[in-house]
């Protein structure tokens, strides 16, 4: 049920086109704690990096939380959603 | 004020939740309610097309091409309303039956309900609070900044409900992350 045992590192996959990536988007509704915690326990961060990442969405309203293949960033937003937080993709520098 | 936690850790990984008659039963109407919803979109892609609520609880996820954003609903949308009632489901089952208070008609006299949760079941408990979370904000009509519009009777109640909800979930998210 849960995709907790999916880890998933946040390191960029060999590509030849530009890149993709994952953004998570600020929201009023999601607290901080649980934020921090879905970084760590889905990209396997650890929690300075959950916790810097989870303020660089409070403070400026987004961060970039992993970079890689279209499929990819699709199957991590697809997973971000399963959590409840606002995740979206794009092409990188868009 | 001793605190006495919510949620205590076992040795087998489980959590044991202890929580008052009452808030077991607010968690479970609205769990149950987070269920229906769910359902009524799974039979009705309309509606979950169009409500606010599933807009949020299934975002785009393209923000500037709304013909990829619509093929990656087409190709998620299923399967994570799935998802979302079943993690639903499995916090009603962590809960129980509601307890006939035929016995003790006087509420005071109601035990704590005891919750066993394992590690699976705390997964589908944190996310369906936030699925509740997400649905009574947009009851609330929380704008970005924060702040609660809907002015309604109802509003005290949704709002300490949502407010506790996120209490619960915080506590949730410190009893397993040691």
């Amino acid at each position: 049920m849960t995709q907790t045992a999916e880890r998933t590192e946040l390191r960029e996959e060999v590509s030849l086109d530009r890149p993709w990536v994952t953004l998570v988007w600020d929201d009023p509704v999601n607290l901080m704690s649980y934020v921090a915690y879905v970084f760590r326990s889905y990209f396997g961060v650890t929690p300075k990096q959950a916790e810097r990442l989870m303020l660089q969405v409070h403070n400026t309203g987004r961060a970039v939380v992993a970079t890689g293949n279209r499929e990819s960033m699709e199957r991590h937003v697809e997973a971000m959603h399963g959590y409840g937080l606002w995740a979206t993709l794009a092409k990188a520098d868009e | 004020m001793s605190i006495s936690r919510r949620f205590t850790p076992q040795q087998d990984g489980r959590l044991l939740g202890r929580f008052e008659p009452i808030e077991a039963d607010l968690l479970r109407l609205a769990t149950t309610q987070l269920l229906e919803m769910f359902d009524s979109g799974a039979t009705d892609p309309q509606l979950a097309a169009s409500d606010a609520v599933f807009g949020r609880l299934l975002p785009d996820a393209y923000r500037d091409d709304d013909e990829a954003a619509a093929e990656f609903r087409r190709f998620t949308a299923t399967g994570l309303l799935e998802r979302k009632s079943q993690n639903a489901q499995i916090v009603l089952d962590s809960l129980g039956a509601s307890e006939p208070d035929t016995a003790t008609p006087d509420s005071e006299d109601r035990q704590p309900v005891m919750v066993s949760i394992d590690p699976d079941a705390v997964q589908a408990w944190l996310r369906s609070l936030t699925d509740l979370r997400l649905t009574l904000a947009d009851r609330l009509q929380i704008s970005p900044d924060g702040v609660v519009h809907l002015a309604t009777e109802d509003t005290p109640f949704l709002r300490e409900l949502y407010e506790w909800l996120g209490m619960l979930q915080e506590e949730l998210v410190y009893a397993i992350d040691v």
